[in-house]
């Protein structure tokens, strides 16, 4: 991790966490585009950052730089009713500045998010990521998520995927599927590569 | 990025039942931008054929609606109605962005690779093409589309585009041609094999899509309009690859070193066996006889691999841009000539091996265990080959397949499955009683007609990738959940007739519902084995989940152990009544119970020993624990047991219990006094090491009765090594525990002494005897 050591680089609690506004998209948007594309190896449109931050602008975090307001990390996430009968949160991305990796950046966004969500009743969250993305694993375990299945050739670089799921409230296992949203999938994710090594 | 995301229009149209609608298991990725999946065994070649032409495009003007619409926002303003879902905008594209705008030019660039498909080949370079062509095809078997594979060829792009008519018309020209440019013999060798490989990939694609079931993460069936032959005979590519051969081999057209063009001819020789192999009606009589020569084509192109020479203008990441699709191109997948043609060999020696199904008995349980092995061999068979073994089993499949499982597990020479029983007629005057044989039939008829969906959902989740097979096993114990509840329905009027004719001695209780008990109870273990194999479970859930298959696993034992005492007196019966080949028939059936029975209480014993290994860590804190902040044991625990909550009866602990039962001393981190007391005593210990004696022992039981007692006859050796490994996890076991034991009495100071000396490591899958039974390494700091 390049520049962990860094002592001029902020911390983790000296950064400026924000809630996402639609009013400043103009300034935000490319900023975040431009994150998660680092990991990605084929660009999301510019619809998918818009699909997500139109409608849940309040579930995504932003981790900004005190000095100079430049994005050092992102959590999008988004919160409606599933096929499976769950109020269901899915988290959709997640990076941090390679350069500012290891210092529980990516971790504090991810409470926020999951906070918000426990506060508008969300039932459970889940996402999933590539089995080998270890940092992610770890983050998210730690936190509660456990590995609910494994998706083979989840992403369309062909790579395998865990599912991941955080209940945040008892009873969520036996609620029941909403015949009028049709089948449950488990292909339904974002399905994108994730990071950039195993494109 | 949106070939591989169904838009909702799609999921909704997908068949609407079974398996596949409620694991969702469907086809998500890489729909084709065609009707959506025909319905349940319909396959996708009947499809290609009443292909919708494309409605004619008309052009209207919008602009002036359009500049007055948007007056009304704000600049920057989003709109979004609600048909707009997460679907549509990852389809989404944006114009003018090189990366996603398929008609975006650089400056200066080219719409389409210059490549002249009539210009001569060196035979190098033929071979050359060939093997990049095999690279593609296996990239495709793989699981990638063939955009980014096959269809990158611009030889194959110029022999079906447009779509000829006739055989004769797939050229690599269009229209007349001067003499003098006519594609010499290299071209028409190289035409003939990519004839060939066309129709092959047609096959495959057949093959696959007329399972019933199959999963589209695994493989791509797009074929961006593209017709593959689908309607031409096989012959008439064998044919051209005949005439292929005998030309080279002629030798007097064009002067060949003869080792190139030896090369060459096993290329052609091997496509034209493989196309024989793959095709969809061969011979079932014969069917052994396709895999062999393919096989032994193999060696000699991989030897003569180096003789090839790169044409890369032979391929064009281009052409994507004009297949009918609405994703933007992707990168070519490039597989390596080594890896390529390993997978093609393994392609190969697994369909050889998949033919092995019609020599067995037939009999469902060593179709079971065939199926099993199969799915287990590694590396894991490619969806091809589980297609062709699902083909070839559920053709062969003619007897009664839940019947004649029943009779193994509940009906040893029984009354109830008397053949004679089905050959009664009804009385006349229907006023009358049937005969009470009738009855038993007509009861049996009934519950093996219901039986039948819970069966073939069980053998088709058997043929599935492994993640898909655990997955999948999921939902299908809930449909055998109920098949066992309506099974009681049906054993309370069996067992009314049986006491009607005064024979209950002869019939075990209730003996649908144990069957079905017993088949449910068995795929319970598997998804748990199967989670431990994918590492679903993190190692501080290990010693809850294994002490869950523990009783999962003691009560299939307790059925079983009925059902052998069952066994034993309807010989004694049988023998009392002098009718020994009857008793013998019985003592033989049991062998098949008792392989059963050991093995399920090798599978508890082993449980419960690494249950109690792992609480043991646990205490000893020498294994992690997340602090997990968001969430609590009892949450965690609902989710884990999501898909048995509803299974009757009760297979889960309810939550307290298990509690105290993985925390008999409290907190991890704050045990009681007793803990420390008994780690240095003997009986704690002695437990665990008794556990895993009995497990070795059962486990050698099962060894030793063999395959053929436990049904797996057919696989013999696939069942050796896994009753093998079982058998080393156990030793491996006692080493590690006898490690741990040892640690706690090095030092007076409680775990945070230990904690100094050892660490626990987890083997990856990679370093178990046996993928489902993880035994932690206790090595010293
Ligand atoms: C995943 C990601 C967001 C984590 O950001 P971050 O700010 O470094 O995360 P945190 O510091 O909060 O926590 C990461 C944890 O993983 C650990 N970690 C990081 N890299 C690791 C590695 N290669 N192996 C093992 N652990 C690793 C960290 O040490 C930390 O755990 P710790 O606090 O117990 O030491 C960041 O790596 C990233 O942007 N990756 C690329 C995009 C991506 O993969 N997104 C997630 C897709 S779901």
């Amino acid at each position: 991790m390049s520049g962990a050591n860094n002592s001029t680089d902020p911390a983790a609690d000296e950064l400026q966490y924000v809630q996402y506004e639609a009013a400043k998209e103009e300034t935000y948007l490319p900023a975040i585009r431009q994150l998660i594309s680092k990991d990605l190896s084929e660009p999301y449109s510019i619809y998918v950052y818009r699909y997500f931050l139109y409608q849940w602008g309040d579930l995504c975090y932003m981790a900004l730089d005190p000095t100079n307001s430049s994005l050092i990390g992102v959590v999008v996430s988004k919160l409606e009713p599933h096929r499976s009968g769950t109020f269901r949160g899915y988290i959709a991305m997640l990076a941090v500045q390679e350069s500012h990796r290891g210092r529980g950046i990516a971790t504090k966004l991810v409470c926020m998010a999951i906070d918000a969500m426990a506060a508008r009743d969300a039932d459970e969250i889940v996402l999933e990521t590539e089995v080998t993305n270890t940092a992610s694993l770890k983050l998210y375990e730690r936190l509660g998520f456990l590995r609910s299945k494994k998706l083979h050739r989840y992403y369309l670089n062909g790579n395998t995927a865990f599912r991941l799921v955080l209940y945040l409230k008892e009873g969520t296992a036996l609620k029941r599927p909403d015949a009028e949203m049709g089948p449950v999938g488990d292909y339904q994710g974002l399905g994108m590569p994730q990071t950039q090594e195993s494109v | 990025m949106a070939e591989d995301q169904t838009g909702p229009a799609t999921a909704s149209e997908l068949p609407p039942d079974t398996i596949a609608a409620v694991d969702g298991a469907g086809p998500s990725r890489h729909v084709p931008a065609e009707p959506p999946r025909p319905s349940v065994g319909l396959p996708l070649r009947q499809q290609l054929k009443h292909q919708p032409a494309a409605p004619q495009a008309r052009v209207h003007d919008i602009t002036e609606k359009f500049t007055k619409a948007s007056s009304a926002l704000n600049v920057g303003q989003l709109v979004k109605d609600e048909f707009f879902t997460l679907f549509e905008s990852i389809g989404a594209l944006e114009i003018m962005d090189p990366k996603m705008d398929s008609g975006f030019l650089q400056p200066g660039e080219a719409l389409e690779d210059a490549c002249d498909t009539v210009a001569p080949l060196l035979p190098e370079e033929l071979i050359g093409i060939l093997d990049q062509l095999l690279c593609y095809e296996m990239a495709w078997h793989t699981g990638y589309p063939l955009s980014q594979t096959l269809f990158t060829s611009v030889y194959i792009d110029r022999l079906l585009w447009p779509e000829p008519r006739t055989l004769e018309q797939a050229q690599f020209y269009r229209g007349p041609i001067p003499d003098e440019r006519r594609p010499g013999l290299m071209l028409e060798v190289l035409r003939s094999y990519c004839l060939a490989l066309v129709k092959c990939c047609d096959f495959v694609i057949a093959k696959i899509t007329g399972r019933d079931y199959f999963e589209e993460e695994d493989f791509c069936t797009h074929t961006y309009s593209r017709v593959l032959f689908t309607q031409m005979p096989m012959d008439v590519f064998q044919r051209e690859l005949d005439a292929a051969i005998e030309r080279l081999q002629d030798g007097t057209e064009m002067e060949i070193d003869p080792t190139v063009r030896d090369a060459i001819i096993a290329r052609l020789n091997f496509r034209k066996d493989f196309l024989s192999a793959l095709d969809l009606e061969c011979s079932l009589d014969f069917i052994d006889r396709y895999w062999p020569p393919v096989i032994a084509n193999l060696d000699p192109i991989n030897t003569t691999h180096q003789l090839g020479k790169a044409v890369p203008g032979a391929f064009s990441f281009k052409i994507q841009r004009r297949l009918a699709s609405t994703v933007p191109p992707r990168p070519t997948v490039e597989l390596d000539f080594s890896d390529a043609f390993s997978k093609l060999k393994q392609l190969c020696t697994d369909g050889e091996e998949a033919v092995r199904v019609m020599s067995l008995d037939p009999d469902p349980l060593e179709y079971q265990s065939f199926l099993w092995a199969f799915a287990s061999r590694k590396p894991t068979p490619l969806p091809y080959s589980r297609s062709y073994l699902c083909t070839l089993l559920f053709q062969e499949s003619s007897v009664s397949i839940p019947l004649s499982d029943l009779k193994s597990l509940v009906f040893p020479c029984s009354t109830i499955l008397d053949p004679s029983n089905w050959a009664l007629s009804p009385p006349r005057n229907p006023m009358m009683p049937k005969p009470h044989r009738l009855r038993l039939a007509h009861l049996i008829d009934e519950f093996v007609e219901r039986a039948g969906q819970a069966y073939l959902d069980f053998w088709t989740a058997l043929g599935q990738n492994r993640c898909r097979l655990r997955r999948m096993l999921n939902h299908v114990i809930i449909g055998w959940d109920q098949l066992q509840h309506d099974a009681g329905f049906v054993d309370d009027d069996l067992m009314r007739v049986v006491g009607e004719m005064g024979i209950q001695d002869q019939v075990i209780p209730f003996p649908l519902t144990t069957w079905t008990y017993h088949k449910k109870l068995w795929m319970i273990e598997k998804i748990v084995l199967l989670g431990f194999e994918q590492d679903i479970y993190l190692p501080d859930e290990y010693a809850g989940m294994y002490l869950f298959l523990s009783s999962v696993s003691r009560r299939r034992n307790a059925l079983l152990q009925t059902v052998l005492d069952h066994f034993h007196d309807r010989r004694s019966a049988l023998l009392h009544s002098d009718a020994h080949a009857d008793a013998q028939e019985v003592q033989d059936g049991a062998q098949y119970i008792t392989s059963l029975l050991h093995e399920a209480s090798g599978i508890r014993d082993l449980s419960l020993a690494l249950s109690g290994f792992y609480t043991t860590l646990l205490y000893l804190r020498l294994i992690p624990r997340p602090t997990r902040p968001f969430s609590t044991p009892q949450l965690r625990d609902e989710l884990r047991m999501k898909p048995f909550l509803t299974l009757t009866p009760q297979e889960m602990f309810p939550f307290p219990d298990l509690q105290a039962q993985i925390l008999p001393y409290g907190a991890y981190d704050a045990p009681d006094s007793r803990l420390w007391e008994d780690l240095r005593g003997e009986e704690y210990w002695r437990d665990i090491e008794g556990h895993i004696k009995g497990a070795k022992e059962a486990f050698a039981q099962v060894k030793k009765l063999g395959a053929k007692a436990a049904r797996a006859g057919g696989v013999e050796g696939a069942w050796g090594k896994e009753v093998q490994g079982v058998l080393a996890s156990c030793v491996a076991l006692g080493v590690e525990v006898a490690g741990v034991r040892r640690a706690v009495g090095w030092g007076e100071g409680g775990e945070g002494e230990v904690r100094t000396k050892v660490k626990v490591e987890i083997p990856g899958e990679g370093g178990r005897y046996s993928g489902g039974w993880v035994v932690g390494r206790v090595g010293r700091l």
